[in-house]
Protein backbone atom coordinates (compact mmCIF):
# COMPACT_ATOMS: atom_id res chain seq x y z
CA UNK A 1 0.00 0.00 0.00
CA UNK A 2 1.10 3.55 -0.92
CA UNK A 3 1.77 6.10 1.18
CA UNK A 4 -0.96 8.02 -0.31
CA UNK A 5 -3.57 5.12 -0.31
CA UNK A 6 -2.78 4.99 3.38
CA UNK A 7 -3.36 8.79 3.97
CA UNK A 8 -6.62 8.81 1.97
CA UNK A 9 -7.67 5.56 3.76
CA UNK A 10 -6.84 6.86 7.34
CA UNK A 11 -8.66 9.96 6.59
CA UNK A 12 -11.60 8.15 5.54
CA UNK A 13 -11.13 6.13 9.24
CA UNK A 14 -11.38 9.54 10.70
CA UNK A 15 -14.48 10.10 9.27
CA UNK A 16 -16.14 7.25 12.06
CA UNK A 17 -14.39 9.00 14.82
CA UNK A 18 -15.98 12.67 13.45
CA UNK A 19 -18.98 10.91 14.41
CA UNK A 20 -18.57 9.09 17.40
CA UNK A 21 -17.14 13.16 18.85
CA UNK A 22 -19.65 14.70 17.52
CA UNK A 23 -21.80 14.61 19.97
CA UNK A 24 -19.62 14.27 22.61
CA UNK A 25 -17.94 17.62 21.81
CA UNK A 26 -21.49 19.22 21.19
CA UNK A 27 -23.18 18.30 24.91
CA UNK A 28 -19.63 18.94 26.28
CA UNK A 29 -19.28 22.35 25.11
CA UNK A 30 -23.21 23.23 25.34
CA UNK A 31 -24.47 21.19 28.26
CA UNK A 32 -21.15 21.26 30.28
CA UNK A 33 -21.37 17.73 30.69
CA UNK A 34 -18.36 15.13 29.83
CA UNK A 35 -20.47 11.80 29.08
CA UNK A 36 -18.51 9.09 28.79
CA UNK A 37 -21.81 6.90 28.42
CA UNK A 38 -22.10 8.58 24.71
CA UNK A 39 -19.27 5.68 24.21
CA UNK A 40 -21.19 3.10 25.61
CA UNK A 41 -24.19 4.29 23.67
CA UNK A 42 -21.84 3.88 20.72
CA UNK A 43 -21.29 0.22 21.75
CA UNK A 44 -24.83 -0.23 22.60
CA UNK A 45 -25.89 0.64 18.74
CA UNK A 46 -23.27 -1.43 17.40
CA UNK A 47 -24.67 -4.61 19.13
CA UNK A 48 -28.18 -3.24 18.18
CA UNK A 49 -26.66 -3.32 14.78
CA UNK A 50 -25.49 -6.44 15.20
CA UNK A 51 -28.41 -8.25 16.41
CA UNK A 52 -30.84 -7.09 13.98
CA UNK A 53 -29.00 -7.81 10.83
CA UNK A 54 -28.33 -11.12 11.89
CA UNK A 55 -31.75 -12.13 13.63
CA UNK A 56 -34.27 -10.07 12.04
CA UNK A 57 -32.37 -10.08 8.29
CA UNK A 58 -32.18 -5.72 8.06
CA UNK A 59 -29.81 -4.71 6.13
CA UNK A 60 -27.18 -3.18 8.55
CA UNK A 61 -27.38 0.57 7.51
CA UNK A 62 -31.30 0.63 7.59
CA UNK A 63 -30.99 -0.68 11.40
CA UNK A 64 -30.71 3.19 12.37
CA UNK A 65 -34.29 3.55 11.59
CA UNK A 66 -34.53 2.18 14.61
CA UNK A 67 -31.65 2.35 16.55
CA UNK A 68 -31.88 6.28 15.86
CA UNK A 69 -35.01 7.04 17.57
CA UNK A 70 -34.49 4.47 20.54
CA UNK A 71 -31.04 6.09 21.58
CA UNK A 72 -32.52 9.84 21.30
CA UNK A 73 -34.83 8.63 23.82
CA UNK A 74 -32.42 7.07 26.00
CA UNK A 75 -29.91 10.10 25.37
CA UNK A 76 -32.64 12.86 26.57
CA UNK A 77 -33.21 10.29 29.62
CA UNK A 78 -30.16 10.76 30.60
CA UNK A 79 -29.92 14.42 30.51
CA UNK A 80 -33.11 14.65 32.50
CA UNK A 81 -31.34 12.64 35.04
CA UNK A 82 -27.93 14.60 34.83
CA UNK A 83 -29.85 17.98 35.10
CA UNK A 84 -32.21 16.55 38.22
CA UNK A 85 -29.36 15.31 39.64
CA UNK A 86 -27.36 18.56 39.64
CA UNK A 87 -24.36 16.96 38.16
CA UNK A 88 -22.19 19.56 36.96
CA UNK A 89 -18.88 18.93 34.73
CA UNK A 90 -16.56 17.00 36.67
CA UNK A 91 -18.93 15.28 38.54
CA UNK A 92 -20.63 14.34 34.69
CA UNK A 93 -17.08 12.40 34.49
CA UNK A 94 -17.33 9.91 37.24
CA UNK A 95 -20.95 9.63 36.77
CA UNK A 96 -21.13 8.65 33.21
CA UNK A 97 -17.67 6.81 33.65
CA UNK A 98 -19.79 4.12 36.15
CA UNK A 99 -22.31 4.37 33.96
CA UNK A 100 -20.12 3.73 30.71
CA UNK A 101 -18.86 0.88 32.78
CA UNK A 102 -22.53 -0.65 33.89
CA UNK A 103 -23.33 -0.68 29.81
CA UNK A 104 -20.29 -2.72 29.38
CA UNK A 105 -21.16 -5.55 31.59
CA UNK A 106 -24.75 -5.85 30.52
CA UNK A 107 -23.78 -5.99 26.83
CA UNK A 108 -20.71 -8.85 28.01
CA UNK A 109 -23.50 -10.93 29.77
CA UNK A 110 -26.10 -10.26 26.96
CA UNK A 111 -24.06 -10.98 23.72
CA UNK A 112 -21.16 -12.56 25.55
CA UNK A 113 -17.72 -11.44 26.17
CA UNK A 114 -16.67 -12.75 22.31
CA UNK A 115 -16.05 -10.85 19.24
CA UNK A 116 -19.10 -10.78 17.32
CA UNK A 117 -19.01 -9.76 13.66
CA UNK A 118 -22.07 -9.51 10.95
CA UNK A 119 -21.27 -12.83 8.60
CA UNK A 120 -20.71 -11.86 4.85
CA UNK A 121 -24.40 -12.27 3.96
CA UNK A 122 -26.48 -10.16 6.01
CA UNK A 123 -23.27 -7.15 5.86
CA UNK A 124 -22.68 -7.12 1.79
CA UNK A 125 -20.68 -3.84 2.29
CA UNK A 126 -18.40 -5.10 4.43
CA UNK A 127 -16.60 -7.24 1.30
CA UNK A 128 -17.42 -4.15 -0.65
CA UNK A 129 -14.67 -1.72 -2.19
CA UNK A 130 -14.70 1.45 -4.17
CA UNK A 131 -12.08 2.25 -6.64
CA UNK A 132 -11.06 5.72 -7.42
CA UNK A 133 -8.39 5.85 -10.00
CA UNK A 134 -5.71 4.26 -8.52
CA UNK A 135 -7.26 4.00 -5.35
CA UNK A 136 -9.53 1.42 -3.78
CA UNK A 137 -11.50 2.47 -0.35
CA UNK A 138 -13.53 -0.44 1.64
CA UNK A 139 -16.97 0.53 1.34
CA UNK A 140 -17.67 0.85 5.20
CA UNK A 141 -15.29 3.46 5.62
CA UNK A 142 -16.53 5.67 2.59
CA UNK A 143 -20.16 5.26 4.24
CA UNK A 144 -19.12 6.11 7.34
CA UNK A 145 -16.98 9.23 6.16
CA UNK A 146 -20.36 10.21 3.95
CA UNK A 147 -22.31 10.18 7.25
CA UNK A 148 -19.46 12.23 8.90
CA UNK A 149 -19.64 14.76 6.23
CA UNK A 150 -23.96 14.81 6.52
CA UNK A 151 -24.37 14.67 9.83
CA UNK A 152 -21.56 17.74 11.08
CA UNK A 153 -23.17 19.78 7.84
CA UNK A 154 -26.32 19.43 8.99
CA UNK A 155 -25.24 20.15 12.75
CA UNK A 156 -23.09 22.93 11.71
CA UNK A 157 -25.94 24.84 10.08
CA UNK A 158 -28.74 24.06 12.22
CA UNK A 159 -26.07 25.86 15.44
CA UNK A 160 -25.59 28.83 12.81
CA UNK A 161 -29.01 29.00 11.37
CA UNK A 162 -31.95 28.23 13.27
CA UNK A 163 -33.32 29.66 16.51
CA UNK A 164 -32.42 26.31 18.50
CA UNK A 165 -28.93 26.43 17.34
CA UNK A 166 -28.40 30.00 18.08
CA UNK A 167 -30.12 29.49 21.44
CA UNK A 168 -27.94 26.23 22.60
CA UNK A 169 -24.83 29.06 21.66
CA UNK A 170 -26.13 31.52 23.85
CA UNK A 171 -27.00 29.52 26.73
CA UNK A 172 -23.47 28.01 26.65
CA UNK A 173 -21.87 30.99 27.34
CA UNK A 174 -24.72 32.69 29.73
CA UNK A 175 -27.45 30.19 31.27
CA UNK A 176 -29.03 33.18 33.59
CA UNK A 177 -29.62 35.33 30.61
CA UNK A 178 -30.38 33.28 28.41
CA UNK A 179 -32.60 32.24 29.83
CA UNK A 180 -34.37 35.54 30.77
CA UNK A 181 -34.75 35.93 26.68
CA UNK A 182 -36.97 32.82 26.95
CA UNK A 183 -34.36 29.61 26.32
CA UNK A 184 -35.79 26.49 28.45
CA UNK A 185 -32.22 25.08 29.05
CA UNK A 186 -33.81 21.57 30.31
CA UNK A 187 -36.22 21.08 26.98
CA UNK A 188 -33.24 22.38 24.60
CA UNK A 189 -30.50 20.38 26.75
CA UNK A 190 -33.17 17.08 26.62
CA UNK A 191 -33.06 17.24 22.31
CA UNK A 192 -29.59 18.30 22.18
CA UNK A 193 -28.47 14.77 24.05
CA UNK A 194 -31.15 13.16 22.30
CA UNK A 195 -29.36 14.00 19.33
CA UNK A 196 -26.27 13.54 20.20
CA UNK A 197 -27.32 9.74 21.67
CA UNK A 198 -28.79 9.68 18.35
CA UNK A 199 -25.68 10.54 16.59
CA UNK A 200 -23.82 7.38 18.83
CA UNK A 201 -26.49 5.01 17.16
CA UNK A 202 -24.97 5.94 14.09
CA UNK A 203 -21.81 6.07 14.89
CA UNK A 204 -22.41 2.64 16.38
CA UNK A 205 -23.76 1.26 13.15
CA UNK A 206 -20.78 2.53 11.30
CA UNK A 207 -18.97 0.65 13.60
CA UNK A 208 -20.29 -3.06 13.42
CA UNK A 209 -20.20 -2.48 9.38
CA UNK A 210 -16.89 -2.79 8.91
CA UNK A 211 -15.83 -4.53 12.44
CA UNK A 212 -15.90 -6.98 14.99
CA UNK A 213 -16.88 -5.63 18.07
CA UNK A 214 -16.75 -6.88 21.76
CA UNK A 215 -18.13 -5.79 25.39
CA UNK A 216 -13.94 -3.77 26.00
CA UNK A 217 -14.19 -2.01 22.62
CA UNK A 218 -14.92 1.40 24.30
CA UNK A 219 -11.80 1.10 25.65
CA UNK A 220 -9.97 1.80 22.27
CA UNK A 221 -12.33 4.61 21.26
CA UNK A 222 -12.06 7.01 24.39
CA UNK A 223 -8.54 8.12 23.54
CA UNK A 224 -8.39 8.92 19.92
CA UNK A 225 -11.99 10.23 20.55
CA UNK A 226 -10.99 12.55 23.00
CA UNK A 227 -7.94 13.55 21.42
CA UNK A 228 -10.47 14.67 18.17
CA UNK A 229 -12.69 16.33 20.46
CA UNK A 230 -10.27 18.71 21.75
CA UNK A 231 -8.27 19.35 19.16
CA UNK A 232 -11.29 20.43 16.96
CA UNK A 233 -11.97 22.43 19.69
CA UNK A 234 -15.11 21.67 22.60
CA UNK A 235 -18.31 22.50 21.29
CA UNK A 236 -17.81 23.25 17.70
CA UNK A 237 -19.18 20.30 15.35
CA UNK A 238 -16.99 21.82 12.28
CA UNK A 239 -13.93 21.14 14.00
CA UNK A 240 -14.44 17.43 14.86
CA UNK A 241 -14.51 16.64 11.24
CA UNK A 242 -11.30 18.48 10.32
CA UNK A 243 -9.48 16.61 13.32
CA UNK A 244 -11.13 13.55 12.98
CA UNK A 245 -9.53 13.51 9.14
CA UNK A 246 -6.35 14.90 10.64
CA UNK A 247 -6.12 12.06 13.44
CA UNK A 248 -7.37 9.38 10.98
CA UNK A 249 -4.49 10.19 8.52
CA UNK A 250 -1.83 10.46 11.07
CA UNK A 251 -2.19 7.08 12.57
CA UNK A 252 -2.53 5.76 9.24
CA UNK A 253 0.70 7.32 7.41
CA UNK A 254 2.37 6.45 10.98
CA UNK A 255 1.49 2.71 11.17
CA UNK A 256 2.00 2.49 7.06
CA UNK A 257 5.49 4.26 7.27
CA UNK A 258 6.91 3.52 9.97
CA UNK A 259 4.88 0.75 12.59
CA UNK A 260 1.50 0.37 13.82
CA UNK A 261 2.74 0.23 17.61
CA UNK A 262 3.89 3.68 16.78
CA UNK A 263 0.79 5.46 16.11
CA UNK A 264 -0.49 6.03 19.62
CA UNK A 265 2.80 7.75 20.67
CA UNK A 266 3.08 9.95 17.03
CA UNK A 267 -0.67 10.62 17.37
CA UNK A 268 -0.90 11.92 20.87
CA UNK A 269 2.52 14.13 20.93
CA UNK A 270 1.37 15.54 17.38
CA UNK A 271 -1.76 16.23 19.12
CA UNK A 272 -0.16 17.61 22.44
CA UNK A 273 2.05 20.06 20.54
CA UNK A 274 -0.64 21.18 18.25
CA UNK A 275 -2.85 22.19 21.19
CA UNK A 276 0.53 23.80 22.17
CA UNK A 277 -0.12 26.39 19.64
CA UNK A 278 -3.71 26.01 19.37
CA UNK A 279 -5.08 25.60 22.81
CA UNK A 280 -9.05 25.75 22.00
CA UNK A 281 -9.13 23.65 19.29
CA UNK A 282 -7.70 23.80 16.02
CA UNK A 283 -10.42 26.30 14.53
CA UNK A 284 -10.12 28.81 17.32
CA UNK A 285 -7.93 31.66 17.34
CA UNK A 286 -6.34 32.82 20.52
CA UNK A 287 -8.69 35.96 21.61
CA UNK A 288 -12.07 34.49 19.93
CA UNK A 289 -13.08 32.57 23.26
CA UNK B 1 -47.76 47.93 34.34
CA UNK B 2 -45.48 46.85 36.68
CA UNK B 3 -46.36 46.37 41.03
CA UNK B 4 -43.92 45.47 43.37
CA UNK B 5 -45.42 44.83 46.16
CA UNK B 6 -43.72 43.96 49.99
CA UNK B 7 -40.84 42.31 48.01
CA UNK B 8 -37.79 40.84 49.64
CA UNK B 9 -34.94 38.92 48.65
CA UNK B 10 -32.00 36.14 49.78
CA UNK B 11 -28.71 35.64 48.88
CA UNK B 12 -28.84 32.29 51.11
CA UNK B 13 -28.84 33.50 54.68
CA UNK B 14 -28.52 36.78 53.57
CA UNK B 15 -31.71 39.47 52.94
CA UNK B 16 -30.51 42.11 49.87
CA UNK B 17 -34.17 43.48 49.71
CA UNK B 18 -36.84 44.55 52.70
CA UNK B 19 -40.34 45.09 51.91
CA UNK B 20 -39.89 46.95 48.80
CA UNK B 21 -42.83 48.62 47.03
CA UNK B 22 -42.23 49.93 43.61
CA UNK B 23 -44.58 51.02 40.39
CA UNK B 24 -43.96 51.68 36.80
CA UNK B 25 -47.28 53.01 35.02
CA UNK B 26 -47.73 52.22 31.44
CA UNK B 27 -45.91 54.28 29.04
CA UNK B 28 -43.77 55.90 31.62
CA UNK B 29 -39.48 55.92 32.58
CA UNK B 30 -38.63 55.56 36.57
CA UNK B 31 -35.37 55.37 37.18
CA UNK B 32 -33.90 53.76 40.92
CA UNK B 33 -31.20 55.23 42.11
CA UNK B 34 -29.02 54.23 45.16
CA UNK B 35 -25.24 53.46 45.85
CA UNK B 36 -23.33 50.53 45.16
CA UNK B 37 -24.54 47.35 47.15
CA UNK B 38 -28.02 48.66 47.70
CA UNK B 39 -29.70 45.93 46.14
CA UNK B 40 -30.55 47.39 42.68
CA UNK B 41 -29.48 44.87 40.60
CA UNK B 42 -31.12 42.47 42.63
CA UNK B 43 -34.39 44.12 42.62
CA UNK B 44 -34.20 43.83 38.37
CA UNK B 45 -33.12 40.55 38.52
CA UNK B 46 -35.96 39.51 40.82
CA UNK B 47 -38.29 41.17 38.19
CA UNK B 48 -36.63 39.59 35.06
CA UNK B 49 -36.68 36.23 36.99
CA UNK B 50 -33.50 35.47 37.12
CA UNK B 51 -33.41 35.93 41.27
CA UNK B 52 -35.71 33.64 42.65
CA UNK B 53 -35.24 33.41 46.31
CA UNK B 54 -38.00 36.05 46.66
CA UNK B 55 -41.18 36.75 48.95
CA UNK B 56 -43.77 39.22 48.30
CA UNK B 57 -44.96 40.02 44.81
CA UNK B 58 -44.05 41.10 41.31
CA UNK B 59 -47.57 41.66 39.21
CA UNK B 60 -47.02 42.39 35.94
CA UNK B 61 -50.42 43.47 34.68
CA UNK B 62 -51.85 41.51 37.33
CA UNK B 63 -49.62 38.86 36.64
CA UNK B 64 -47.19 37.46 39.04
CA UNK B 65 -43.99 37.04 37.54
CA UNK B 66 -42.52 35.13 40.99
CA UNK B 67 -44.20 32.46 40.41
CA UNK B 68 -43.63 32.22 36.70
CA UNK B 69 -40.94 30.49 35.65
CA UNK B 70 -37.41 32.41 34.65
CA UNK B 71 -37.70 31.47 30.64
CA UNK B 72 -41.99 32.88 30.80
CA UNK B 73 -41.30 35.95 32.39
CA UNK B 74 -40.46 37.34 28.78
CA UNK B 75 -43.74 36.23 27.76
CA UNK B 76 -45.81 38.64 30.05
CA UNK B 77 -43.75 41.45 28.23
CA UNK B 78 -40.47 42.06 30.33
CA UNK B 79 -37.06 42.47 28.72
CA UNK B 80 -33.69 42.96 30.35
CA UNK B 81 -30.55 45.11 29.82
CA UNK B 82 -28.04 43.77 32.33
CA UNK B 83 -25.53 44.42 34.38
CA UNK B 84 -22.23 44.67 32.79
CA UNK B 85 -24.38 43.94 28.84
CA UNK B 86 -23.26 40.51 28.76
CA UNK B 87 -24.01 40.17 25.16
CA UNK B 88 -23.22 36.80 23.75
CA UNK B 89 -19.79 36.96 23.05
CA UNK B 90 -18.85 34.25 20.63
CA UNK B 91 -22.04 35.10 18.74
CA UNK B 92 -21.92 37.61 16.00
CA UNK B 93 -24.20 41.11 16.20
CA UNK B 94 -27.10 39.70 14.14
CA UNK B 95 -27.31 36.35 16.03
CA UNK B 96 -27.58 38.26 19.43
CA UNK B 97 -30.31 40.20 18.20
CA UNK B 98 -32.44 37.47 16.77
CA UNK B 99 -31.74 35.52 20.38
CA UNK B 100 -33.53 38.17 21.56
CA UNK B 101 -36.89 37.46 19.24
CA UNK B 102 -36.35 33.70 20.41
CA UNK B 103 -39.23 33.59 22.99
CA UNK B 104 -42.59 32.37 20.46
CA UNK B 105 -44.23 35.99 20.79
CA UNK B 106 -41.43 38.03 19.15
CA UNK B 107 -40.28 35.74 16.24
CA UNK B 108 -42.68 36.98 14.19
CA UNK B 109 -41.79 40.81 14.84
CA UNK B 110 -38.41 39.67 13.98
CA UNK B 111 -37.67 41.66 10.59
CA UNK B 112 -39.31 44.62 11.44
CA UNK B 113 -37.29 44.93 14.72
CA UNK B 114 -34.29 44.39 13.08
CA UNK B 115 -34.93 47.56 10.70
CA UNK B 116 -35.94 49.34 14.00
CA UNK B 117 -32.92 48.51 15.99
CA UNK B 118 -30.51 49.40 13.14
CA UNK B 119 -32.39 52.67 12.81
CA UNK B 120 -32.06 53.51 16.50
CA UNK B 121 -28.16 51.91 16.64
CA UNK B 122 -27.03 52.51 12.58
CA UNK B 123 -23.81 50.80 13.81
CA UNK B 124 -25.30 47.63 14.78
CA UNK B 125 -26.08 47.37 11.15
CA UNK B 126 -22.71 48.14 10.08
CA UNK B 127 -21.04 45.63 12.52
CA UNK B 128 -23.97 42.81 11.80
CA UNK B 129 -21.80 40.09 11.13
CA UNK B 130 -19.13 40.79 13.82
CA UNK B 131 -18.44 38.96 16.45
CA UNK B 132 -20.37 40.65 19.95
CA UNK B 133 -16.77 39.93 22.21
CA UNK B 134 -14.93 42.38 19.38
CA UNK B 135 -17.26 45.49 19.95
CA UNK B 136 -16.80 48.50 21.86
CA UNK B 137 -17.83 48.99 25.76
CA UNK B 138 -20.64 51.59 24.02
CA UNK B 139 -21.61 48.87 20.82
CA UNK B 140 -21.82 46.31 23.42
CA UNK B 141 -24.45 48.25 25.25
CA UNK B 142 -26.26 49.31 21.88
CA UNK B 143 -26.19 45.39 20.98
CA UNK B 144 -27.65 44.62 24.96
CA UNK B 145 -30.83 47.49 24.45
CA UNK B 146 -31.18 46.13 20.63
CA UNK B 147 -31.18 42.68 21.83
CA UNK B 148 -33.77 43.34 24.79
CA UNK B 149 -35.88 45.53 22.02
CA UNK B 150 -36.14 42.40 20.06
CA UNK B 151 -37.94 40.65 22.41
CA UNK B 152 -40.91 43.21 22.00
CA UNK B 153 -40.98 44.19 25.59
CA UNK B 154 -43.49 46.60 27.23
CA UNK B 155 -41.43 47.06 30.32
CA UNK B 156 -37.72 47.10 29.39
CA UNK B 157 -35.49 46.76 32.65
CA UNK B 158 -32.14 48.57 32.16
CA UNK B 159 -29.34 48.49 34.54
CA UNK B 160 -26.79 51.00 34.61
CA UNK B 161 -26.86 51.12 31.19
CA UNK B 162 -24.44 54.16 31.10
CA UNK B 163 -21.43 52.46 33.05
CA UNK B 164 -18.17 52.82 32.34
CA UNK B 165 -18.90 54.28 28.88
CA UNK B 166 -17.08 57.57 26.99
CA UNK B 167 -19.54 61.01 27.42
CA UNK B 168 -20.85 60.97 23.99
CA UNK B 169 -22.00 57.33 24.10
CA UNK B 170 -24.02 58.14 27.35
CA UNK B 171 -25.46 60.28 25.10
CA UNK B 172 -26.40 58.17 22.60
CA UNK B 173 -27.46 55.63 25.35
CA UNK B 174 -29.79 58.51 27.29
CA UNK B 175 -31.47 59.29 23.45
CA UNK B 176 -32.01 55.72 22.89
CA UNK B 177 -33.91 55.39 26.12
CA UNK B 178 -36.43 58.53 25.04
CA UNK B 179 -36.75 57.03 22.02
CA UNK B 180 -37.71 53.66 22.95
CA UNK B 181 -40.14 55.25 25.32
CA UNK B 182 -41.69 57.32 22.60
CA UNK B 183 -42.32 54.01 21.27
CA UNK B 184 -44.74 53.15 23.84
CA UNK B 185 -42.38 50.80 26.08
CA UNK B 186 -42.27 51.75 29.31
CA UNK B 187 -38.87 51.83 31.57
CA UNK B 188 -36.92 51.20 34.80
CA UNK B 189 -33.74 52.46 34.80
CA UNK B 190 -31.23 51.87 37.05
CA UNK B 191 -28.51 54.46 37.20
CA UNK B 192 -25.50 55.94 39.06
CA UNK B 193 -25.94 58.91 37.69
CA UNK B 194 -29.12 60.44 39.03
CA UNK B 195 -28.87 63.64 37.39
CA UNK B 196 -28.83 62.27 34.03
CA UNK B 197 -31.56 59.60 35.13
CA UNK B 198 -33.56 62.10 36.65
CA UNK B 199 -33.45 63.93 33.42
CA UNK B 200 -35.61 61.19 31.31
CA UNK B 201 -37.45 59.74 33.86
CA UNK B 202 -41.09 61.19 35.41
CA UNK B 203 -40.59 59.42 39.05
CA UNK B 204 -38.12 57.98 40.67
CA UNK B 205 -36.90 55.78 43.84
CA UNK B 206 -34.24 55.54 46.21
CA UNK B 207 -32.47 52.77 47.19
CA UNK B 208 -29.95 51.98 50.54
CA UNK B 209 -29.18 49.43 52.03
CA UNK B 210 -32.08 47.03 50.45
CA UNK B 211 -35.02 49.37 51.20
CA UNK B 212 -36.98 52.39 49.34
CA UNK B 213 -35.81 55.29 51.14
CA UNK B 214 -37.15 57.76 49.40
CA UNK B 215 -39.45 58.44 46.31
CA UNK B 216 -41.37 60.98 44.13
CA UNK B 217 -40.92 62.78 40.83
CA UNK B 218 -38.05 63.43 38.81
CA UNK B 219 -38.49 66.97 40.03
CA UNK B 220 -38.83 66.53 44.12
CA UNK B 221 -35.76 64.34 43.96
CA UNK B 222 -33.50 66.49 41.84
CA UNK B 223 -33.50 69.01 44.74
CA UNK B 224 -33.80 66.37 47.27
CA UNK B 225 -30.97 66.47 50.61
CA UNK B 226 -31.50 62.75 51.13
CA UNK B 227 -30.59 61.80 47.52
CA UNK B 228 -27.31 63.61 47.34
CA UNK B 229 -26.69 62.25 50.72
CA UNK B 230 -27.69 58.67 49.93
CA UNK B 231 -26.40 58.12 46.84
CA UNK B 232 -23.42 60.99 45.79
CA UNK B 233 -22.97 60.17 49.41
CA UNK B 234 -22.47 63.99 49.77
N1 LIG C 1 -24.44 36.61 43.89
C1 LIG C 1 -24.47 37.15 45.12
N2 LIG C 1 -24.22 36.39 46.22
C2 LIG C 1 -24.25 36.93 47.45
N3 LIG C 1 -24.53 38.22 47.71
C3 LIG C 1 -24.79 39.02 46.67
C4 LIG C 1 -24.77 38.53 45.32
N4 LIG C 1 -25.07 39.55 44.49
C5 LIG C 1 -25.26 40.62 45.28
N5 LIG C 1 -25.10 40.31 46.58
C6 LIG C 1 -25.25 41.22 47.72
O1 LIG C 1 -26.54 41.76 47.68
C7 LIG C 1 -26.51 43.14 47.98
C8 LIG C 1 -27.14 43.92 46.83
O2 LIG C 1 -26.34 43.76 45.66
P1 LIG C 1 -26.78 44.37 44.27
O3 LIG C 1 -28.20 44.07 44.05
O4 LIG C 1 -25.82 43.89 43.24
O5 LIG C 1 -26.58 45.92 44.49
P2 LIG C 1 -26.49 47.13 43.47
O6 LIG C 1 -26.92 46.64 42.13
O7 LIG C 1 -27.40 48.16 44.03
O8 LIG C 1 -25.07 47.59 43.47
C9 LIG C 1 -25.05 43.49 48.21
O9 LIG C 1 -24.83 43.51 49.60
C10 LIG C 1 -24.29 42.39 47.57
O10 LIG C 1 -23.09 42.15 48.25
MG1 LIG D 1 -25.92 46.64 40.37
Amino acid sequence: MTTLQAALSGALVGGMFAVMAAGLSLTWGMLRVINLAHFGLILVGAYLTFELATSWGIDPILTIVLTVPLMFLVGAGLQWAFDRLGVEEFASLLVSFGLLIIVMQTVSNVWSADFQRMPGDVNPYATQSVSLGRFVFPAPTLIAFVFAVVIVVTADQVLRRTFAGRALRAFAEDRAVASAFGIDHRRLGMVLAGLSAASAAVAGMLFALGNAVTPSTPFEWIGVVFAVVILGGIGQVGGVLLAGVLVGTLSAVVSATWSPALSPLVLFSAIILALLFRPYGLLTVRGAR
Amino acid sequence: MLEVRDLEAWYLQAQALWGVDLSVADGEVVCLVGPNGAGKSTLVKAIAGLHRSTRGTIAVDGVDVARVAAHRVGDHGVALVPEGRRVFARMSVHDNLVLGAYRRGARSGLDAGLARVHELFPRLAERSAQLAGSLSGGEQQMLAIGRALLAQPRLLLMDEPSLGLAPVVVDEVFDAIRTINADGVSVLLVEQDVERALEVSARGYVLAEGRIVASGSAAELTGSALVRRSVLGL
